[in-house]
């Protein structure tokens, strides 16, 4: 495969997103699906060759460390298979309300800027494509219901940007400890020249600075008035989406560039406070909408956790729980659609909607880790992950999960109590019948999954290798390729 | 395959016809076929018998495989299920659909329990256990929350206790496999004595906090009597029987198989203040007494049964950890007989409610001569329950009796006596107000309850009863599960026991009894037969003729002169604490949602900063 | 540039940082929060800026034949550019939604507005709003809207 494939994985969409408005008339409404449908397959080629081997391709011919590198691991290019799919079905049809064209645009820019976030190997685009993710979640999220949800969107977007500024002071903080930003470079460099205080410092600002959009605690206060107010459509895209993109880099970082004592405890405990608060705060949530938000607040710190196990261990179960999460909360988002409100007016819903109220079951048994639906074993990983390691926090990690998957399994069922109430004189509304089947094509993924566990627990091994061979990437970027072959746009 | 893959196909193909065609009046009859079959199968298997479902995942093989002691609780509860839907296929089942209730899911999730259970009691290491365990909680979660608001109300409040003690098994499980390397189930009989007692002692308090609230154990069984007692009759009768002995399936699994009751003994807690044996026993005799006593309290029949199951399961557990020959015979033969019996008043009180309307035991009373073989069912079945001979309750007592004599534990001893004189008292209180005395004049026109139900009862009293004259019947099985647990095994015989320090031949038992009664009945009627048959509205009392609107049935406040004395003694204290520990929980959680309504979000960004900037310089 | 006056330069960025956090930490009115935020992202790229600097180096565009000994460092020159075209749009698109916002509410104040926005969030869900069953009665007597049944 010619590597220069991978840059389309950022250009078409870019490009799409653009020359939407230039399209005429009945044509626009095609593009985008037409541009989104076309990176799935990029996708899935790019799966089938990351899966022996990652690519890497050096833009416009600079040879790294000076150029611009993307290196796409299966890993990542799952994630542009995600990003794709994903973008697909929450795509704004016709019918989604007004300024459609615009919606379709930042929509694309979302695509473009999460495939860029999942393939850059380097900060200095790292950090760009996480403005642009930035700039396009908070179009989506200001074209929400009403004023409330312009005064969430301002909130989220100084909360943001004073993230971005933190983000962009850690990135600059290590270029001048190491004179690079090239991540295969950084990952050599790392051991000797990002120790110390300084070393620490600057992951603790690329941290809390891209932990706006991870939902990462104590700076994730933005997501419940945000996923209350936007559409749910948008909702779906941010928590699925974008927190997980996030999500994904810092764990790039933390591997490649930041491999120093300190760093995983602080991702534990700030993982830790997260879940806790997260689910504690949706047990007292009064409308699913925002109980959805709180609990994608506390799964995000069970990945975070996840992640915090040194080692492979650590890392599949951080895939795992990353992918579950991008599965099951979109979907979940989507039935809060009609059914977003309080319980009181979701009372009896079953009886007009069946099939929506079983899909809920599914995919809230699945969240809660129910064997054997692959929740299951995400848990099962996150906690003998923890149970694995030898000191009393990362124990107490694993009773904060067992903890919260109870408080999680009480608000869950109360919206199950609910749905299933034979409470008569409701008017609980029907479920739309675009939300079932998206839910639906989402909960048959999910059941394939179930099924196919013990296969692809072993393709999850196999990716966990992959994005923790420190060494193969620096190798894989930093070797020239064979002179034969120029890469990318030939001088 | 194999004949335990047949019985799992069965159990499967059961589950998914009953979602299908659930709804059909003569669905009952697929089912019945479908779960005899697995009785046979179950019972003609070679053991242990494995499954061809093994997979590996991560590193660790998950298989299926039964053993004598999961074949002895498969049988039970495929017998219980068969009970259930004979009782479902009849008129209770059709009165069930015309109240607009669906019968599809009624019958799709007793059927989903009994696959639940199979793959739990044939499962061959921790994660296939754990997999039957969610999913035996989850189905038992369906089962619960059929047929009303309130039972799905009580099935809401068994959520919490039931994730609870997943996550305490899931927590033991990662912590065993960190430990040991090792999660197969036998692997682990070897490995887990080996463990220190700090460990170990972990372990058991993770696993055994998962079992016991399975199980009802105290401080973690009110969950259990709302949700057993709402539920519909036929769900009601199976969850009764045999649901909540999957804890005591895993406690025997954990305390005998793995962790072995000498090493139970030998892990001393609070500086060798108890040992964890004892620590169990004593568990489990509080969890007779003071169920039993709450049982006395109860006014609704369903509640005062559902009570005592909870009570009796204690029975179960303190035969498991006293650990010999007969103790731990009389512990696991007391699963199939509490089975037999409590399926059966269970089945009783529904039938009664069938024709009644209510279960409430102040507004029942003198149905015996419009329901005599319901009123005969129920005079059996809390025989059983009391534990008096002929019933085979009688010998699954007397074991554990014997069995804390032998061993020198007289105080426990003195606990179970208590917990069956409360049986006794409320089992009096259950018929008496259902059967005895004044009969109601609303209830003038009742009928006995229809053939398709009381077929059922009889079936199940007419099993205790046979298990009672005959115990070996059932003790059979009971070896075969004392042998896979690597328990003495008790030698029987088809009476009972035989040993040096004292048997027990239940068939000469019953003869006598019998004998006595015959000889009652001939001097009774034979020789001076002086009785007349009255109208049972026609009554006197102190000379004056009591017309049918005056109540002279005392049922309310039943033990007036008892409860004046022990009342005081009902504290309430584990209500108190459940509501302790969800009121601490609400606070909690409104105090972290507080921190997500905060006026600025910039200040929290602020504080991270540099609260995080001085961990790194300070750490 | 002398290393004083660069010393100079660095504490006015660090205190246009500070000043501009200070602003975004303390301020309620929602236009004040933006120059705020303006003010904190011109000084952290000031910062950026002022750390890729060099003494005495010339400007880093490479022209054909011109050999050039020192350069100040491009690489975060560029980042700033990225931080500036980002920062103005973030900035002026905030603008607009406090625009949207104040037409809506009739309000710049952020205290206000997301009382507003609560009420409107949990009105919408049809949950009783967050404060009235624990709140003081004189608070609800004080004009807070009750809970529509």
């Amino acid at each position: 495969m010619n590597p220069s494939v991978v840059a389309l994985v950022v250009a078409l969409p870019l490009l799409a997103a653009f020359l939407l408005p230039l399209v005429p008339g009945s044509a626009r409404r095609v593009v985008g699906p037409l541009v989104l449908l076309v990176l799935t397959g990029i996708g899935m080629r790019l799966w089938d060759v990351a899966s022996v081997a990652p690519v890497v391709l050096a833009v416009g011919d600079f040879l790294p460390p000076l150029g611009i590198v993307f290196y796409v691991d299966s890993v990542a290019a799952l994630f542009v298979l995600a990003v794709a799919l994903l973008c697909l079905l929450f795509w704004p049809w016709a019918g989604e309300g007004e300024h459609l064209d615009r919606k379709q645009s930042l929509t694309l820019i979302l695509a473009a800027a999460c495939g860029g976030l999942a393939v850059s190997g380097d900060l200095f685009n790292v950090y760009v494509f996480y403005e642009l993710a930035a700039v396009a979640s908070y179009g989506l999220a200001a074209g929400g219901r009403g004023a409330a949800g312009q005064v969430a969107t301002f909130r989220y977007v100084i909360l943001g940007s004073l993230g971005s500024l933190l983000a962009l002071f850690g990135i600059t903080l290590v270029y001048f400890m190491t004179g690079t930003v090239n991540l295969a470079h950084l990952a050599e460099l790392a051991p000797k020249a990002l120790v110390g205080v300084p070393g620490l410092a600057a992951f603790l600002l690329i941290l809390l600075g891209l932990g706006v959009k991870a939902e990462l605690f104590l700076v994730n206060a933005w997501a419940p008035e945000v996923y209350a107010t936007a559409e749910t459509r948008v909702s779906a895209l941010l928590a699925g989406l974008v927190s997980k993109l996030a999500l994904l880099v810092l764990v790039r970082l933390l591997v490649l560039v930041f491999p120093l004592p300190g760093t995983h405890e602080a991702l534990l405990v700030l993982g830790l406070l997260g879940m806790l608060t997260g689910e504690l705060a949706a047990y007292k949530a009064r409308d699913v909408r925002r109980m959805l938000a709180w609990s994608s607040i506390g799964q995000l710190g069970a990945a975070f956790m996840a992640f915090s196990v040194p080692g492979d261990a650590g890392l599949v179960a951080g895939i795992a729980i990353a992918l579950h999460h991008m599965l099951v909360k979109p979907a979940l988002f989507l039935l809060a659609g009609r059914w977003g409100g309080s319980l009181g007016r979701i009372a009896g819903a079953a009886r007009r909607s069946p099939l929506g109220a079983v899909l809920f079951v599914l995919f809230a048994l699945s969240l809660l880790g129910v064997p054997p639906l692959p929740g299951f074993w995400a848990k099962y990983l996150l906690l003998s992950g923890l149970a694995g390691q030898p000191g009393g926090l990362w124990w107490l990690g694993g009773l904060v999960v067992l903890l919260t998957t109870v408080v999680e399994a009480v608000y869950l069922f109360r919206v199950i109590g609910a749905l299933y109430s034979r409470d008569e004189g409701s008017v609980a509304a029907d479920q739309s019948a675009t939300a079932v089947a998206g839910s639906g094509m989402l909960a048959a993924v999910l059941l394939v999954i179930a099924l196919s566990a013990p296969v692809l627990a072993g393709t999850l091994d196999r990716m966990a290798v992959q994005m923790g061979d420190v060494d193969g990437y620096v190798t894989r970027v930093l070797t020239p390729p064979a002179p034969a072959v120029p890469i990318g746009v030939a001088p | 395959m194999t004949a335990l893959d047949t019985v799992l196909a069965l159990s499967t193909l059961a589950a998914l016809t009953a979602f299908l065609f659930g709804n059909a009046r003569s669905y009952a009859w697929l089912a019945g076929i479908l779960l005899t079959g697995q009785i046979v199968l179950l019972a003609g298997m070679d053991l242990p018998t494995s499954a061809s479902l093994d997979f590996t995942i991560f590193g660790q093989t998950v298989g299926w495989q039964l053993d004598g002691f999961g074949r002895f609780f498969a049988l039970i509860t495929v017998g219980a299920a068969l009970a259930s839907v004979s009782y479902m296929g009849g008129e209770w089942g059709e009165r069930y659909a015309a109240e607009g209730k669906s019968r599809r899911w009624l019958h799709g999730s007793l059927a989903a329990n009994v696959m639940a259970m199979l793959l739990l009691l044939a499962s061959k290491d921790l994660i296939a256990f754990f997999i039957g365990w969610e999913l035996t909680s989850w189905a038992g979660f369906l089962l619960m929350a059929q047929g009303t608001d309130r039972a799905l109300r009580a099935a809401l409040r068994y959520v919490p206790y039931a994730m609870a003690g997943a996550m305490a098994v899931l927590g033991g499980l990662v912590l065993t496999l960190a430990w040991t390397g090792t999660l197969d189930l036998d692997g682990l009989a070897s490995a887990m004595p080996d463990l220190g007692n700090a460990r170990l002692a972990i372990l058991l308090v993770l696993f055994g906090t998962g079992f016991a609230i399975k199980m009802g154990l105290l401080p973690f069984h009110l969950w259990q009597t709302p949700a057993y007692a709402e539920a519909p009759g036929a769900g009601t009768a199976f969850l009764g029987a045999i649901s909540s002995r999957m804890g005591l399936f895993g406690l025997g699994l954990l305390l005998v198989k793995m962790i072995t009751l000498s090493r139970l003994a030998d892990l001393s807690l609070v500086d060798g203040l108890f040992n964890a044996r004892d620590v169990l026993a004593w568990i489990a005799a509080l969890t007779i007494v003071l169920p039993t006593f709450t049982a006395l309290k109860q006014n609704d029949a369903r509640y005062l049964l559902a009570w005592h199951g909870i009570g009796q399961s204690g029975y179960m557990l303190l035969g498991l950890v006293v650990g010999d020959a007969t103790g731990s015979a009389g512990g696991l033969l007391h699963v199939f007989n509490h089975a037999t019996y409590q399926a059966a008043l269970v089945l009783s009180v529904f039938a009664v409610m069938h024709r009644t309307g209510t279960a409430d035991l102040n507004s029942l009373g003198g149905l015996v001569t419009r329901m005599p073989l319901t009123f005969l069912v129920m005079l059996m079945g809390i025989i059983g329950l009391a534990g008096l001979p002929p019933m085979n309750g009688f010998v699954s007592k007397w074991l554990v009796y014997r069995s804390l004599m032998m061993n020198g534990m007289p105080l426990l001893f003195l606990m179970t006596v208590l917990g069956t004189l409360g049986t006794i008292l409320s089992v009096y209180k259950l018929i008496h107000n259902t059967f005895l005395g004044q009969l109601r004049a609303e209830h003038e026109q009742i009928r006995e309850a229809p053939w398709s139900m009381t077929v059922p009862m009889l079936v199940l009293v007419g099993l205790g009863f046979l298990t009672g004259a005959a115990p070996g019947l059932a003790l059979r099985w009971v070896a075969q599960a004392q042998a896979a647990l690597g328990l003495p095994v008790m030698s029987y015989t088809l009476g009972g026991i035989e040993s040096a320090r004292g048997s027990l031949d239940m068939l000469w038992v019953v003869g006598v009894l019998f004998a006595g009664f015959g000889i009652g009945a001939i001097l009774f009627y034979g020789v001076g037969n002086r009785s007349k048959r009255i109208h049972q509205l026609d009554n006197y009392a102190g000379g004056h003729f009591l017309s049918a609107d005056v109540r002279y049935h005392y049922s309310d406040n039943f033990y007036a002169g008892l409860m004046h004395r022990i009342g005081p003694l009902y504290r309430g204290s584990f209500v108190w604490l459940e509501s302790a520990l969800a009121s601490a929980t609400d606070l909690t959680a409104t105090l972290m949602q507080a921190w997500y309504r905060q006026a600025v979000p910039a200040l929290a960004l602020l504080a991270a900063v540099v609260l995080g900037l001085g961990w790194v310089i300070w750490r | 540039m002398s290393q004083s006056s660069l010393s100079i330069l660095l504490l006015g960025a660090l205190g246009l940082v500070g000043i501009g956090v200070g602003g975004l930490v303390l301020s309620r009115n929602l236009y004040r929060l933006v120059l705020a935020l303006a003010v904190a992202e011109t000084g952290g790229n000031l910062l950026l800026v002022l750390a890729g600097f060099r003494p005495g180096a010339a400007a880093p565009i490479i022209e054909p034949g011109r050999a050039v000994a020192a350069m100040v460092d491009p690489v975060p020159q560029a980042m700033v550019l990225t931080s500036i075209v980002i920062g103005v749009g973030v900035q002026a698109f905030a603008l607009g939604l406090a625009i949207r916002a104040r037409a809506a509410y009739g309000s710049l104040d952020m205290d206000e507005l997301r009382g507003r926005m609560e009420a409107d969030i949990d009105a919408e869900a049809g949950a009783p709003p967050a404060a009235s069953q624990h709140a003081p009665a004189i608070a609800r007597l004080a004009g807070q809207p009750e809970a529509k049944p």
